[in-house]
C-alpha cells in the first residue's frame, strides 16, 4: 500500500561555487539561496491489487515522486507511506559489478535490495529461469549483453515477491519478449495484492496495465482519475516545440507568412483527438508578402517518442504561382496509421527555385494530436492485423 | 522487510530508528566488503596472495632500511616495532580516505535505492579488516622469526583493534557526511594523512620523541591504537594509558558527532548527490 498526504520536495539550488566557500559567504551576508519545489501538495493512495500510472513531462516531478516512495529521499512536508517489501523495479541491476559473475551479482544485488541471503539462495533457480540466462550463470557480467544484464537485473527485482512495486522506464530496454514477459510478471504481481505505480512515457504501457493515471505537470497534480481522461489532460499539456529545423533546409523569412492551420476530420471539424485509421485534413492558409512561383508544403509527423515518423511535401508537383498578396488555402488530406499515442503534426510552406533547390518560408504552429488506437495494439504503425483461422 | 511501514516526513531519524535500520543492514555490510575487498584482486593471477604480498615486501623495505640507515633503539627488534605501527597505520589511513568519500563515491547506490547511507563508510571500516588481520598475522611471524618471545600481551590485541574499528567508525562517518556538503574533505584528509604519519608512532618511538612534539603525537587519535598494539607484540609502551584515553575520548566524541549528523541528514543526503 502506498499512500502520499499532502506531500512536498523543496530542492535548494546551489550555484557553482564550491560550497565550502558558498558556506562561508552565505555566514557572511546571511544571502537567499535559490529554492525549488519539485513536487507539491501530492496526494494518492495505491490500494492493495491497484496499479496506479504517472505520467508528465520531463522535469514534472516525476522522478522526484518515485525517489520519495522509494525512501531515496524525505519530503520536505507532508507524509509519504509505504507498507510491505518494496521492490523498485527503478533500481534494476544496481551494484552489479562487471568483474563479478552472474551468481555473485545476484547476491550482491538481492543484498542490496534487501533480501536476506536465505532469501537469495531459495528463489535463486527461480530468478535464473526467468532471465534466461542459465548457460552463463558463471560468466563474469561484463560479458553480458545490455539485455542480459537488464534481464537478470529484473528477475532479482521481482523474484522477492513485494508488496509494493515502482516501475519507470526500465522495461524499455531488452527486447520486446522480455518486455511482455515483464509486463505479464507485474500484473501477476499485482494480482497477487500488490500496489503498483507505473511511471512511464509509454501511454500504451500506462493503459493496459493502469485503470487510474495521475498527471503531473510542474511538480503538482493537474489531474487524477481515469487513465483515458488523464492522456486526453496529459496531451493538452503537450508543450509543442515551435520550431524543429528539417535538416538544414534553408529559410527565407518576409516572402510568406501563414494565418492559418488546423487538422480537421472528414466532416471538416477541427479536431485535437482520433482514432487509428481517421481520414484527417490540414488545412494551410498562405498570405504571399511577395510573388511566389512554385510553392508546395510539407507535413511532418513527430510520434510520442519526439522522433519524425512521417514526411511528405509536393514540391515535385508544387503548387500554381502566387502573387504578392494573394492568399491561397492548402490542404493535406492523410489517415492516422498510427497506435494509441500524442503525435504532433507540422506543416510548413517552401518554395521550389531553379533545379529543385528549396527555401522554407514558414513555419506553421505545431498541432498536437492524440491518436486512440486499438486495444493490444502496439508499436510504431498500425497495419491493421486481421486474424483467421480455418 | 515483510510488513514493515515506512513512513517518511520532515523530521530526522531518532538515534534508535538509525541504529536498527544499520543492524538490519549488517549483512549487506559484510557483502559489500568482501566485494571490495575481493573484486581488488580479482584479475591478477596471484589473486588475494596480493593482499599478504605486498605487506611482506613492504616489511622487508623496511626492516633493511631502518636497521642498517636509521638507527633507533627499542625495546625488541626495530623492524618489528615499524611494521606493527605500520599495520595500525595502513589500516587506520586506507580506511579514513577511503570511507571519508564513501557516500560521494557510491552515487550509482545513493541515487537508486535507500539504506542508511551509514554503511558505505561503514564498508571501509569492515573491508579493511581483512588486510589487517592478514598484517598482524606478518606482525606475529616477523615477531618470532627475530627471536621475540609473545606472551599474553597479544591478547590486548583484540581490544586494541575494537577501538580502531570504533575510532575509524566515527572518523569515516562524519567525514563522509561533511563530505557529501563540502567536496573539499577529500583533500583535506590526503593533506592531514600525509603530515600525520610522522605524528604517530610508527617509526619512532614515542618515548623518543621530543618532549614539545611528544604531546601534539599524543594528541593524534591513532597514537592510543598504534601504543596498544606496540604492547601486545613488544610487552611495553612509553605512556600507553594516556594516549588509549586520548584516542577513547576521541572515539567517543566523534561517534557522538557522526550519530547526531547521520540521524538529521541520512534521508537527504540524495539530494546533493
Amino acid at each position: 500500500m502506498i499512500e502520499l498526504a499532502g506531500v512536498g520536495k523543496r530542492y535548494v539550488k546551489y550555484h557553482d561555487a564550491p560550497m565550502l566557500t558558498h558556506a562561508l559567504i552565505k555566514l557572511a551576508a546571511r544571502t537567499r539561496r535559490d529554492q525549488l519545489w519539485a513536487l507539491r501538495g501530492v496526494d494518492l493512495t495505491v490500494e492493495p491489487g491497484h496499479c496506479v500510472g504517472v505520467v508528465g513531462r520531463n522535469g514534472s516531478g516525476k522522478s522526484t515522486m518515485l525517489q520519495l516512495l522509494g525512501g531515496i529521499t524525505a519530503p520536505t512536508e507532508g507524509t509519504v507511506t509505504v507498507k510491505g517489501r518494496v521492490a523498485p523495479l527503478i533500481a534494476v541491476g544496481v551494484g552489479f559489478h562487471p568483474e563479478l559473475t552472474g551468481r555473485d551479482n545476484v547476491f550482491l544485488n538481492g543484498t542490496i535490495l534487501g533480501m536476506s541471503r536465505r532469501d537469495i539462495e531459495r528463489q535463486f533457480d527461480a530468478i535464473v529461469d526467468f532471465a534466461e540466462i542459465a548457460d552463463f550463470i558463471d560468466t563474469p557480467v561484463k560479458f553480458y549483453s545490455s539485455g542480459m544484464q537488464v534481464r537478470l537485473g529484473f528477475a532479482v527485482a521481482v523474484q522477492a515477491d513485494p508488496n509494493v512495486l515502482l516501475v519507470d522506464e526500465v522495461l524499455a530496454v531488452g527486447d520486446f519478449a522480455f518486455q511482455i514477459k515483464c509486463l505479464r510478471r507485474i500484473d501477476e504481481i499485482r494480482a497477487n495484492g500488490a500496489s503498483v505505480l507505473l511511471v512511464s512515457h509509454n501511454l500504451s504501457m500506462i493503459e493496459r496495465l493502469c485503470p487510474n493515471t495521475m498527471v503531473l505537470h510542474d511538480g503538482t497534480v493537474r489531474f487524477n482519475g481515469l487513465t483515458a481522461e488523464a492522456i486526453a489532460t496529459l496531451h493538452s499539456l503537450l508543450d509543442v516545440a515551435e520550431t524543429k529545423d528539417a535538416g538544414g533546409v534553408p529559410h527565407a523569412e518576409g516572402l510568406a507568412e501563414i494565418t492559418e492551420f488546423v487538422v480537421n476530420d472528414a466532416n471538416g471539424a477541427p479536431v485535437s483527438a482520433a482514432s487509428t485509421g481517421d481520414r484527417l485534413t490540414a488545412r494551410i492558409t498562405v498570405k504571399a508578402l511577395q510573388a511566389i512561383a512554385r510553392p508546395f508544403v510539407g507535413l511532418t509527423i513527430d510520434g510520442p517518442r519526439g522522433d519524425t515518423i512521417y514526411h511528405k511535401g509536393n514540391r515535385h508537383e508544387p503548387f500554381p504561382a502566387l502573387h504578392a498578396g494573394e492568399e491561397r488555402t492548402y490542404t493535406v488530406a492523410w489517415t492516422a496509421q498510427f497506435p494509441t499515442g500524442s503525435y504532433i503534426v507540422r506543416l510548413f510552406v517552401a518554395k521550389v527555385e531553379g533545379v529543385g533547390e528549396i527555401s522554407v518560408l514558414s513555419t506553421a504552429k505545431p498541432v498536437a494530436l492524440y491518436v486512440q488506437g486499438a486495444d493490444e495494439t502496439y508499436g510504431v504503425v498500425d497495419v491493421a492485423a486481421e486474424f483467421s483461422g480455418d | 522487510m515483510d510488513g514493515e511501514v515506512l513512513r517518511l516526513s520532515n523530521t530526522p531519524t531518532s538515534s534508535r530508528q538509525l541504529a536498527r535500520l544499520v543492524w538490519a543492514s549488517r549483512e549487506l555490510i559484510s557483502t559489500l566488503a568482501r566485494k571490495e575487498f575481493f573484486v581488488r584482486y580479482r584479475r591478477a593471477t596471484f589473486g588475494v596472495l596480493w593482499a599478504a604480498g605486498l605487506p611482506l615486501v613492504q616489511a622487508t623495505v623496511l626492516a633493511i632500511v631502518f636497521s642498517h640507515v636509521v638507527r633507533i633503539h627499542t625495546a625488541n627488534s626495530y623492524p618489528v616495532f615499524v611494521f606493527t605501527g605500520m599495520s595500525v597505520w595502513t589500516y587506520f589511513t586506507t580506511t579514513t580516505t577511503a570511507g571519508s568519500t564513501a557516500i560521494v563515491d557510491n552515487t550509482s547506490l545513493t541515487n537508486k535505492i535507500y539504506f542508511p547511507r551509514a554503511i558505505l563508510p561503514l564498508v571501509q571500516v569492515r573491508a579493511n579488516l581483512y588486510g589487517l588481520a592478514i598484517n598482524v598475522v606478518i606482525v606475529i611471524a616477523l615477531a618470532l622469526g627475530f627471536g621475540q618471545s609473545l606472551d599474553a600481551h597479544l591478547l590486548i590485541l583484540l581490544p586494541a583493534t575494537a577501538l580502531l574499528v570504533l575510532l575509524c567508525s566515527g572518523l569515516v562517518l562524519t567525514l563522509a557526511a561533511l563530505h557529501v556538503y563540502f567536496r573539499d574533505v577529500r583533500y583535506i584528509v590526503q593533506a592531514v594523512f600525509t603530515g600525520l604519519l610522522y605524528l604517530t608512532p610508527v617509526f619512532v618511538p614515542l618515548g623518543r620523541y621530543p618532549v614539545a612534539l611528544r604531546r601534539v603525537v599524543l594528541a593524534n587519535p591513532a597514537t592510543g591504537i598504534a601504543q596498544l598494539f606496540h604492547l601486545a607484540i613488544d610487552g611495553t609502551a612509553f605512556e600507553w594509558p594516556k594516549a588509549v584515553a586520548i584516542t577513547a575520548a576521541w572515539t567517543v566524541v566523534l561517534c557522538f558527532v557522526a550519530v547526531r549528523i547521520h540521524c538529521s541528514r541520512d534521508r537527504v543526503f540524495a539530494d546533493l548527490l
